[in-house]
C-alpha cells in the first residue's frame, strides 16, 4: 500500500491547524490513545458517520496516493461489512505497490512516524493522522488489532496482524504468515466500533462517489453492508502528474514554522537557512531584513530565539517578494472533469473551467476549477410528497404514489482532489456558489434545480476554517477566484439553456404552423372555391421558408453575442446579464 | 317638441347583407391571394383600445381611431387566432351567403372542433370567438348583427308603431296592441330584418327601468303625449340601441332618456347618446348625440322637494361621479354642475321615488311638465 516516503502524515500547520510541535510533545507526556480521546473533534473522528467517513477517507486516500507515487493506475476495493450494532469491519484492498515487509512496521505502525512536518506539497491528507491514526482507533474502540496483508512485486506477499503500543507509540506485529498466491497490493482490514453506516449527504456512498468524479484514472468498487456492490470504472488511463514539493514562501510563513524549520536546517546561519528553505528568497531581501532586525543574521539558525523569529517574520511583512511559484499546482484538467462528469453523474450537459494559478495572502499558490454538470441526472436526487398527498388521509397508497423523486441542486466541494462532505455552510465554496444570481443564467431557483456544481480548490495549503478541515475559510483572493470560474461556466449554462428554450420554440413553431394550415386551407377554400391542395403547398413552403429565415436570425444573433463575450473584461467580478 | 332636421340615411346604416358578404368574401379573397404570391397571409383589422378611441366632436360621439394591427400567421403568438379569424369569417360568409343568423354562443359551438392530428381546441372559451368577431366587425366596418349575429336580446318597445318581421312570414304588428309588455327587442335590428313600417309619436322615450316602463303604460303615458316608450332594463343592450337610432335617423323622433339620478343612470344616457369606448367602432350605428336628458337631476329633488326620498352615494358612485365630469360630452355647464351637486351632496335618487308624490305623478306631472318646457340636461 504505502511505501515509507508516502505515509509520514502530512500535519500542515499552520494558525488554525495542528501544531505539529505540540503534536509530538503531547505523546511523549501522554499516551498516544489518551490524545486520540482528546482530540477527537480536532481529527475529524465525531460523529458516528463522520467518523466513518473519515476512516474511509484516511484508508483510500492512502491507497490513491500510493498507486500515484508507484505509477499505478488506481483500483481500490471498499467492503463494508454489520458485525452488530455501531460495530463494522471495514476492509480496503488496493492494487499499489505494496509495503516492503521490513518497512510494515514503521509506516503503518507509528503515528507521525520520522516526519518533515513542513513538506509543503498540494496533497489530499486531511487531518494527516495517516492509517496508523485508523489502527490505533481500531484499537482504542474494539481492542482488536489490524489485519494487514502486503504484497510488493520482489517479494512474497504477507500477512500479519498489526498493534500499537500506545506508551511507545510503536508497532506491535503478531500472526505472521505467507502467502502462497501471487497478490500485488495493500490489503487492510480492521473493526471499528461508534460508527454508522447511513445513506445520504456524508455518507461512505456519496464519499466514494466524489472521489470517483475527482479521480477518474481511478476504479473504486465499494460493498456496503447490504451486500450491494457499486462500481465506478476508470474512465480515463493517464495518471495525475505527481505533485512537487516545493519550498515555502516567505509571505506565508508563521514564527512557529520559522522555528521548526530552522531546527531541521543544515545551514548554519540564518541567512542561509532563509535562503536555502525559503521560495524567492534572495540576497536583495536578505539585506533589507538585516536592516529591520536587532540581532546577527548570521547567527546559527539551530540558535534561533521566539522572539527573533517574530522580527524576522515582521520584517518579511515589510518586504517585498516575488509571488510564489504556481508552476506546481496539479488540477485535474478541464477534459478529465468533463469525462468524469458525464459517466458519473450523466447529466444533459456540463461546462468546466480550470482558472491560471493565483496567490492568496501573497504566499500560498493556488487554482481553481469549477464545473456544472446540467440536467440528465445532475443534482442530488430527494423524495418529495406533495402537499395534497399529506392532507389526504383516505389510503396509504394513495400517499406513496404521490411522493415522487426529483433532483434538487448540490454543491460538490473539494480541497486537492479530495470530497469536502462536512460543515457545508461554512464553506466559502458554498458561499460563493449562493451568491452567484443564478437567475441571470435562466436558472429561476438553484435550490431546487437540477444542477451538480463542482469546485476543487488546489493548494499547497488549503486554508481551513478550522482543524476539522471540511470547510474551506474565506481567503479574499480564493473567493473571487471562484466566484470568477463560477461566472463563466454560469454564463456558458446561461446561454446553453436559452439556446435550448429557443430549439424548442423552433420545434413548437413548426408544429403551431403545420396543424393550423389545414384549418385554414380548408376554410379559405369553402368560401372562395380556391384549390385547396395547391393553397397547402404553398403555404407549406412558405412555412419552411419562414423557419429557415428565423434560423439566420438567430446565427447572427448568436455571433453577435459570442462577439460580445470577448469584450467581457475577464477580472470584473459584476455579473453581465444575458440578454434573450 | 320640435322635431331634429331631417338628415339623409347614410349607407352604412342601410346596406344589407349582399354588401356586407361581399367584403368578408374579399378577405379570404386576399389571404388566397396572398397565399398564390408567397406573401405572409396577414387579416388586419383596427387597432381597440383606449389608445385609438377618440371622442369626435363634430359627430359628437366616441370613435376608433385609424391604427390598424395585422395579424400574420407566421408569427407564433399570432398563428392561432389568425386560424381562428378564417374560421370566423367563413360562419360569417356562409350565414350571409344563405340568410341565417346565430348567436355568438352557437357560432362558438358551431366551429369549436379538435384540430386535426393535435389535441387542441380551435376555440377553448366562447371569449375567444367574441374577439374574433370584433375583429371581423372592425375589418369590414360594420356591426355583427350585419354578419348574421346576435348577442342576447335585452328591452321592450311599447307605443304606435307599426313594424314588420321579415324574416317571419312578413308579420305586421302595432306595438300599442301587444299588451301591456310590448315588444321584446330583438338583437338584431337591421331594416331588411325588422321594418319600421309607420309610426305615429312626437318622440321616443328611453327608460331605465322597467318599472318604470310599466307605470308609464299602466297610466296610459305613451298614448296621450303621442310618446313611443323604450324600457332597456338597465345599460342598454345592442339591439335597443339600434332601434332608438333608428327612430331617430329614419324617422327624425327626438329621444329624451329618462334613468335614475345617479352615475350609473347618466352613464346609460352618455351611452345612448355618445356611444361607449367598449363599441367605439359602432357608435355611427348606435348612438344618438342629440338625445336629451329629462331626468332624474338633483334639481328635481329641490324643485319637487324629495330630498326624504334620496339615498347616500357610494364612494364608487362618487369615483364614477368624478369620471363622467372629465368626459367631452358632459362638459356643458349645465352638467358640470349638476354632477359638482352630486359630489357635493352625496346623494342620488331613483325614478320611483317620484312615487313618494303619488303613483302617477310622473306621469302626469312631472314627465308632461318637464317635456314641454324642455327642462333637459
Amino acid at each position: 500500500m504505502s511505501t515509507e516516503k508516502q505515509t509520514k502524515p502530512e500535519v500542515q500547520v499552520s494558525k488554525d491547524g495542528i501544531d505539529a510541535n505540540v503534536l509530538f510533545s503531547e505523546f511523549k507526556e501522554h499516551s498516544v490513545a489518551d490524545f486520540f480521546k482528546k482530540n477527537r473533534q480536532m481529527l475529524g473522528l465525531y460523529g458516528k458517520q463522520r467518523t466513518l467517513t473519515t476512516i474511509i477517507h484516511e484508508l483510500v486516500t492512502n491507497s490513491l496516493d500510493a498507486c500515484e507515487e508507484a505509477g499505478i493506475l488506481p483500483e481500490i476495493e471498499i467492503k463494508l461489512f454489520e458485525i452488530g450494532e455501531e460495530y463494522y469491519e471495514i476492509s480496503v484492498i488496493d492494487n499499489g505497490p505494496g509495503i516492503p515487509e521490513n518497512k510494515i512496521g514503521s509506516a503503518l505502525g507509528k503515528l507521525l512516524a520520522g516526519t518533515k512536518f513542513h513538506r509543503l506539497v498540494q496533497t489530499r491528507g486531511q487531518q494527516g493522522i495517516g492509517v496508523s491514526g485508523i489502527i490505533l482507533f481500531s484499537q482504542i474502540t474494539t481492542g482488536k488489532p489490524t489485519k494487514v496483508i502486503s504484497g510488493t512485486s520482489k517479494e512474497k506477499a504477507v500477512s500479519l496482524e498489526m498493534s500499537i503500543d500506545s506508551k511507545t507509540n510503536s508497532p506491535k506485529i503478531t500472526n505472521k504468515s505467507y502467502l502462497d498466491r501471487k497478490f500485488r497490493g495493500t490489503a487492510i482490514k480492521a473493526k471499528f466500533k461508534e460508527i454508522q453506516y447511513k445513506k445520504g449527504q456524508g455518507s461512505v456512498d456519496e464519499y466514494l462517489r466524489r472521489t470517483a468524479i475527482s479521480n477518474p484514472h481511478a476504479t473504486i468498487i465499494f460493498e456496503d453492508p447490504f451486500q450491494e456492490v457499486t462500481k465506478y470504472e476508470r474512465i480515463i488511463k493517464t495518471l495525475p502528474k505527481i505533485p512537487q514539493q516545493v519550498k515555502p514562501h516567505p509571505k506565508g510563513v508563521t514564527v512557529d514554522e520559522m522555528l521548526s524549520l530552522a531546527r531541521y536546517t543544515s545551514a548554519r546561519k540564518v541567512s542561509s537557512y532563509l535562503m536555502l528553505t525559503y521560495d524567492r528568497f534572495g540576497q536583495t531581501a536578505i539585506d533589507s531584513i538585516s536592516k529591520m532586525i536587532h540581532f546577527d543574521i548570521n547567527k546559527d539558525p539551530k540558535k534561533l530565539t521566539w522572539e527573533e523569529a517574530e522580527e524576522i517574520i515582521a520584517a518579511i511583512k515589510k518586504t517585498k517578494f516575488i509571488a510564489p511559484n504556481t508552476n506546481n499546482l496539479v488540477p485535474i484538467g478541464e477534459s478529465f472533469i468533463e469525462k468524469s462528469l458525464k459517466a458519473i453523474v450523466s447529466p444533459e450537459f456540463c461546462f468546466v473551467y480550470t482558472r491560471k494559478p493565483s496567490v492568496y495572502r501573497g504566499g500560498y499558490a493556488f487554482q481553481v476549477e469549477v464545473a456544472l454538470a446540467f440536467g440528465g441526472n445532475a443534482g442530488r436526487l430527494v423524495s418529495v410528497t406533495s402537499p395534497k398527498a399529506k392532507n389526504r388521509k383516505d389510503s396509504l397508497e394513495k400517499e406513496e404514489d404521490d411522493t415522487k423523486d426529483v433532483r434538487v441542486s448540490e454543491i460538490i466541494r473539494y480541497a486537492n482532489k479530495s470530497p469536502l462532505l462536512f460543515d457545508a455552510g461554512g464553506c466559502a465554496i458554498t458561499k460563493t456558489v449562493q451568491s452567484v444570481e443564478w437567475k441571470r443564467y435562466g436558472i429561476q431557483n438553484f435550490e431546487s434545480a437540477p444542477i451538480t456544481v463542482f469546485v476543487n480548490l488546489i493548494s499547497v495549503h488549503i486554508p481551513y476554517t478550522s482543524a476539522g478541515k471540511s470547510a474551506i475559510a474565506d481567503e479574499e483572493e480564493i473567493l473571487a477566484e471562484i466566484k470568477l470560474a463560477l461566472m463563466d461556466v454560469s454564463r456558458r449554462l446561461g446561454r446553453y439553456i436559452i439556446d435550448k428554450k429557443k430549439e424548442a420554440e423552433k420545434i413548437e413553431k413548426r408544429k403551431v404552423f403545420a396543424k393550423y394550415a389545414p384549418e385554414i386551407v380548408q376554410a379559405l377554400s369553402r368560401i372562395t372555391g380556391a384549390n385547396a391542395s395547391s393553397l397547402q403547398k404553398k403555404l407549406d413552403k412558405m412555412v419552411l421558408e419562414k423557419l429557415k429565415m428565423d434560423d439566420l436570425e438567430e446565427e447572427i444573433e448568436k455571433n453577435n453575442r459570442h462577439k460580445g463575450k470577448d469584450e467581457i473584461e475577464e477580472d470584473v467580478i459584476e455579473d453581465e446579464v444575458i440578454d434573450e | 317638441m320640435v322635431k331634429p332636421k331631417k338628415q339623409e340615411l347614410e349607407k352604412h346604416e342601410i346596406e344589407g347583407a349582399k354588401e356586407i358578404q361581399g367584403r368578408v368574401y374579399d378577405i379570404a379573397k386576399n389571404i388566397v391571394h396572398q397565399i398564390e404570391n408567397e406573401h405572409t397571409p396577414t387579416f388586419s383589422t383596427k387597432v381597440r383600445g383606449l389608445s385609438n378611441v377618440y371622442f369626435d366632436e363634430k359627430k359628437g360621439f366616441i370613435q376608433l381611431g385609424d391604427k390598424t394591427v395585422t395579424r400574420p400567421f407566421l408569427n407564433l403568438g399570432a398563428a392561432r387566432k389568425f386560424m381562428q379569424t378564417i374560421l370566423v369569417t367563413e360562419k360569417c360568409n356562409e350565414y350571409l351567403k344563405h340568410s341565417k343568423t346565430a348567436s355568438i354562443r352557437e357560432i362558438y359551438y358551431e366551429l369549436k372542433h379538435t384540430v386535426a392530428n393535435t389535441k387542441e381546441n380551435t376555440f377553448d372559451a366562447q371569449e375567444e370567438s367574441n374577439d374574433v368577431i370584433v375583429d371581423i366587425e372592425h375589418s369590414v366596418s360594420t356591426i355583427r348583427e350585419k354578419l348574421g349575429l346576435q348577442a342576447d336580446p335585452k328591452g321592450a318597445l311599447y307605443g304606435d308603431i307599426t313594424l314588420i318581421d321579415r324574416k317571419h312570414n312578413n308579420d305586421e304588428f302595432n306595438c300599442k296592441n301587444l299588451g301591456r309588455g310590448g315588444w321584446s327587442i330583438m338583437s338584431r335590428l337591421e331594416p331588411d330584418e325588422i321594418e319600421i313600417k309607420d309610426v305615429n309619436a312626437d318622440f321616443v322615450l328611453v327608460v331605465e327601468t322597467s318599472a318604470m316602463y310599466g307605470r308609464l303604460i299602466e297610466e296610459n303615458y305613451p298614448a296621450k303625449n303621442r310618446a313611443i316608450l323604450i324600457g332597456v332594463s338597465g345599460q342598454a343592450a345592442r339591439g335597443a340601441r339600434r332601434l332608438v337610432h333608428r327612430l331617430r335617423y329614419e324617422f327624425n323622433l327626438p329621444v329624451i332618456v329618462f334613468t335614475d339620478g345617479d352615475p350609473y343612470g347618466w352613464y346609460i344616457y352618455s351611452v345612448i347618446k355618445s356611444g361607449s369606448m367598449a363599441l367605439a367602432a359602432h357608435s355611427k350605428f348606435l348612438a344618438v348625440p342629440d338625445a336629451k336628458y329629462v331626468g332624474m337631476t338633483l334639481t328635481d329633488v329641490e324643485e319637487y322637494g324629495l330630498y326624504n326620498v334620496t339615498e347616500k352615494m357610494k364612494d364608487g358612485d362618487i369615483k364614477r361621479a368624478k369620471e363622467l365630469m372629465s368626459y367631452d360630452w358632459f362638459k356643458s355647464p349645465e352638467w358640470q354642475k349638476e354632477l359638482k351637486l352630486a359630489i357635493d351632496k352625496k346623494i342620488r335618487i331613483e325614478q320611483q321615488a317620484l312615487a313618494n308624490k303619488s303613483l302617477d305623478f310622473v306621469a302626469k306631472k312631472y314627465l308632461p311638465e318637464k317635456i314641454e318646457k324642455e327642462i333637459f340636461l
